[in-house]
């Protein structure tokens, strides 16, 4: 398994780390900057033997107007992990698609652009649709759409809801309330 | 494709004796036949009604892979937009008469998904429901004991949700098509 130094030293030669997020032997994940982001994952595919790409992921930093893009790649010889994340503008947010390196990357980009709306050009297949069926509203998935707003606007308000003292309203459907403890303590 | 499916109105049942419709309101509350048709979580708590702990075939409920032999429909749980579809499919394929129980709290408000994007919050807008069975999920014994309400619905001849589905298509087809943004199903097809 390769010890996380190698693999820190192996990333540095080809991006600039940001900060190192967690590290163990043989699994590294660290923040680079986005302009090197295709050439690490490139370079870590061709040269380290990190074959597989598991999953991307995005998480919506709408405080910092960012979109955090994460990479997740496992060696498949010796199981190590590298985790690559990078942050992107959110507006008009734009990234390189990797579906000519990974063909699995395609339909993760399609969900990531259909939820999220980030844009890979490159990627032939993205507007078709992922999950959602002829969904002509803002993405769903970014925390700027309103789903509560959505729901009522979309399907209505449900219906007004009243609530019980479980102690009151099932002591007048069976008769009386008494549990087996309260029972025990009266004998 | 036209050929699949029936594309006129639906047309109302011959009448017929009040003593025969008896007979036929005992016969079929007592073989109750469902549609395998698993929509949201809920359908979780149905595999232990179909095995020996709580045995629904003793009450006569069976389970039927195709929706043609089923006279119940269990809608369980949450229902996303895009199985709303394939549910009105299902449901419009069902012989007449046709029952639809309701499991969970999802059907009836919403539930927890109350302010999810993508399901629905009130399932009587757009299918008729006869009988909600509330909890988040129902346990096996109450789903049981929504059934036994169905049963006594269907013999006093209360469980007409499938004619009042029949008489107010516009109202529910308008209804379906207003969440249902890719409507590409045909107008009649059972």
């Amino acid at each position: 398994m390769m010890d996380s130094q190698r693999l820190l030293e192996q990333v540095e030669s080809t991006a600039t780390v940001l900060q190192v997020i967690r590290r163990s032997d043989g699994y590294l994940h660290v923040s680079i900057g986005s302009q090197d982001l295709l050439s690490c994952l490139i370079r870590a595919r061709t040269e380290t033997g990190f074959l597989v790409l598991q999953l991307i992921s995005v998480v919506d930093r709408i405080e910092d107007g960012k979109f955090q893009l994460t990479y997740i790649l496992e060696n498949p010889d010796d199981s190590s992990i590298l985790i690559l994340s990078a942050l992107f503008p959110r507006e008009g947010c734009t990234v390189p698609t990797l579906s000519e390196i990974w063909p699995a990357a395609e339909t993760f980009e399609r969900e990531l652009h259909e939820m999220y709306g980030i844009d890979f050009p490159g990627n032939d297949r993205q507007d078709e649709e992922f999950i959602l069926e002829g969904w002509k509203d803002k993405p769903p998935m970014r925390r700027d759409f309103d789903t509560l707003e959505y729901s009522i606007r979309m399907f209505g308000e449900r219906w007004p809801r009243n609530h019980h003292d479980p102690r009151q309203f099932i002591g007048e459907r069976v008769g009386e309330w008494e549990t087996p403890m309260s029972g025990e303590e009266g004998s | 494709m036209s050929s699949m499916y029936c594309n006129c109105k639906p047309e109302a049942p011959r009448s017929q004796l009040k003593a025969w419709a008896k007979v036929d309101e005992l016969a079929r509350a007592n073989s109750l036949w469902v549609t395998a048709y698993g929509t949201g979580c809920g359908a979780i708590e149905l595999r232990p009604l179909h095995t020996s702990r709580f045995d629904m075939e003793r009450f006569g409920i069976a389970m039927r892979p195709t929706p043609r032999q089923a006279d119940v429909l269990i809608v369980s749980g949450y229902l996303s937009v895009k199985t709303l579809k394939r549910v009105i499919r299902v449901y419009e394929q069902m012989q007449d008469p046709k029952y639809i129980v309701a499991l969970g709290s999802c059907t009836i408000n919403g539930g927890m998904y109350y302010d999810s994007y993508n399901t629905l919050n009130v399932l009587d807008r757009y299918l008729p429901v006869d009988v909600y069975i509330m909890g988040c999920m129902p346990r096996p014994e109450a789903i049981i004991d929504g059934f036994g309400l169905l049963m006594e619905k269907i013999k006093a001849g209360r469980a007409d949700g499938w004619e009042h589905y029949r008489e107010n298509l516009e109202w529910y087809r308008d209804n379906q098509k207003k969440v249902i943004p890719k409507w590409d199903l045909p107008d009649y097809n059972w």
